[in-house]
């Protein structure tokens, strides 16, 4: 017994005293090819320990409980990054060691969540918005969202999982803004999404794309990249950006404060930003890249492809996700009771 | 003896350190917390609260649990009826299959049961096997809605379960006294009276047990519900998640699940006494 503590006691010794430089790597599932990975490995000799989550909300709440320790590098969405940085959870980037800076799209700099990219650096984007399947669908009449209440479609529509999404497509077609605080509005956009029930089949922010193949609905609220993959299947899946504007968001690379590899999340982020990783990495996981050198570098057919690559006035008139504060319980209010109702 | 009484402390210890750690302890944390108050969310301060217990009495919490407590009633109430049969009829047979039989009640744990619900949207979806299969044989001529509707969920649920019903039902049923029965036949019971007056009394620990271990998981399978049912219908797993990661109000989090626990108790004790009067044994 005492022979075998030894032991293990020897090799935990030894492999801390041989330990390679590492950065723990914390993003969300099936967002990265594995190659990249490697490649990072072998060219710099640092070890990549990569987990996963599928929510902001779970990671959010494991750096927040561990306060900003345990990962080198996380990738919140949107206005988390400006949630989190406000709780004092992230540490500002060091732009000298990021070189590779240059390369990133301005337009998508400079944002609201983090003006000046003290702390972020964007990693993918894409946008929430209308698709229909023109088999089913007429497309000529599909330039609102208002044509998922129509009674044709009993039973037919598909919705992300999402409260804030759901929300912001009917505050939009009421003329407020997605990101609303007042509960007035909050409450009308409610009653709006109240008549959408009968349509509704499904609540889908895994893998909208199956039911959508799968021909359970025919059409909807959902991603771009779904969309795109979808429309590989079945050219009838058309993905739309209706007139009150689609939903943007951007997932970012960021520091957590406890970091205790900050500089070798550093060469990490460089890494992503290299402009032949940025198209290795959209075109495996199939959202557009933030990178303009790398998008460069794409096929001019996915390039140019309005799906994933929009245009810069479709972009203009859509609205990106900001932090809602305290609001977020009057929408959960609003999205049980959605969920609840019979 | 010494030997054996070390051995006997040794478990126990064990067991008793392993149920304080990871059971009682979390448990007192979940209820300090379900005590405290939130303010900004995230965030908890040490400031004594009934509010959060008050909450619950909102309609909407209420309607959650009511549709939660609906879908386990009939989940169980379909269990039983499949099952109670199916272990009837194992507990009787007398053929060289019978270890087979019982083996291929459990060879569905060997897969992550995650996995297995994914793999029914293969055979309900509307274009799966099942639509397939039936408008093949003229049977149906356009596809069935099953996927994402309750009758889905149900599936999912009462497939996911099934087995913990079965197997409690044919413990007791395969140590029934077969004399009893002899006994209500001689003195002329027909098959039916027989069975409600005999095998069914006797069996009820089973019956009882099985629905235990079928109600109380279906009030937390809030995935089955996700998955196969599109995530329309809010349950009370679905609920306590929400509070802890969305609206991040860990007290409100924290109370719903102790009202949960606090039920499960009361269902728990009430199964207690029922066995007691039976004169059965627990399972």
């Amino acid at each position: 017994m005492k022979r075998l503590i030894f032991a293990i006691l020897l090799c935990l010794l030894a492999s801390s005293a041989f330990a390679k430089e590492v950065v723990y790597v914390y993003n969300w599932s099936e967002y990265i090819p594995e190659q990249v990975l490697s490649n990072f490995e072998k060219e710099t000799g640092i070890k990549v320990i990569y987990t996963t989550y599928d929510s902001n909300e779970v990671m959010y709440s494991k750096v927040k409980v561990l306060g900003g320790k345990g990962y080198d590098v996380i990738f919140p969405s949107t206005y988390y990054v400006n949630r989190m940085q406000k709780e004092g959870l992230l540490t500002p980037l060091n732009r000298k060691l990021l070189p590779n800076f240059k390369n990133m799209d301005t337009s998508l700099l400079n944002k609201e969540y983090d003006m000046g990219n003290k702390y972020s650096v964007p990693y993918l984007w894409g946008s929430t918005s209308l698709a229909i399947n023109s088999d089913f669908v007429d497309a000529k009449k599909a330039n609102t969202y208002r044509i998922l209440w129509d009674s044709k479609y009993k039973g037919k529509v598909i919705l992300t999982d999402d409260l804030r999404e759901v929300f912001h497509i009917a505050l939009r077609i009421l003329g407020y803004s997605g990101n609303e605080t007042d509960p007035e509005k909050i409450k009308k956009a409610y009653e709006l999404l109240r008549k959408l029930r009968p349509n509704v089949r499904v609540y889908n922010s895994d893998s909208p794309k199956v039911p959508f193949i799968n021909g359970e609905v025919t059409l909807g609220l959902t991603f771009n990249g779904e969309m795109y993959a979808a429309a590989q299947e079945n050219p009838s899946i058309k993905y739309i950006y209706p007139k009150e504007g689609a939903i943007f968001w951007v997932d970012s690379m960021c520091i957590p404060k406890g970091s205790k590899n900050v500089a070798n999340a550093h060469k990490f982020i460089n890494y992503i930003m290299k402009p032949e990783v940025a198209k290795m990495i959209s075109e495996e996981v199939g959202y557009p890249s933030p990178n303009k050198a790398g998008v460069a570098l794409l096929d001019k057919s996915v390039r140019t492809n309005p799906t994933i690559y929009p245009p810069l006035s479709i972009i203009k008139q859509g609205e990106f996700q900001l932090d809602v504060g305290d609001a977020i319980k009057v929408y959960e209010k609003y999205w049980n009771m959605l969920k609840s109702g019979k | 003896m010494t030997e054996k009484n070390r051995f006997k402390t040794f478990s126990i210890t064990l067991i008793s350190v392993w149920l304080i750690l990871l059971v009682l302890v979390p448990t007192l944390m979940v209820l300090a917390v379900s005590l405290m108050t939130s303010n900004t969310p995230g965030e908890i301060s040490p400031v004594f609260t009934l509010n959060n217990y008050k909450a619950i009495r909102d309609p909407l919490f209420l309607q959650v649990l009511a549709d939660s407590f609906e879908m386990a009633f009939v989940t169980t109430a379909l269990c039983l009826l499949i099952g109670y049969p199916f272990a009837y009829n194992l507990s009787k047979y007398r053929g060289k299959f019978k270890s087979l039989l019982l083996v291929l009640i459990i060879i569905p744990f060997w897969t992550s049961s995650l996995i297995r619900t994914y793999a029914i949207i293969i055979i309900i979806k509307t274009n799966g096997v099942l639509n397939g299969a039936l408008m093949a044989l003229g049977i149906i001529d356009e596809p069935l809605r099953l996927m994402y509707t309750e009758t889905a969920v149900l599936v999912g649920m009462v497939y996911s379960l099934l087995p913990f019903m079965i197997l409690p039902l044919y413990a007791v049923l395969e140590k029934l006294d077969g004399k009893l029965i002899e006994a209500a036949k001689d003195l002329g019971a027909g098959r039916m009276r027989t069975f409600w007056h005999v095998v069914l009394p006797l069996s009820m620990p089973g019956v009882i047990a099985g629905s235990m271990l079928v109600f109380l998981p279906t009030l937390c399978l809030f995935y089955i519900s996700d998955v196969l049912g599109g995530a329309k219908s809010l349950l009370i797993g679905n609920f306590i998640r929400n509070q802890f990661l969305l609206t991040r109000n860990w007290p409100m989090g924290a109370a719903a699940s102790m009202i949960l626990t606090v039920i499960m108790f009361v269902i728990i004790y009430i199964y207690y006494r029922s066995t007691k009067k039976t004169g059965g044994e627990a399972i």
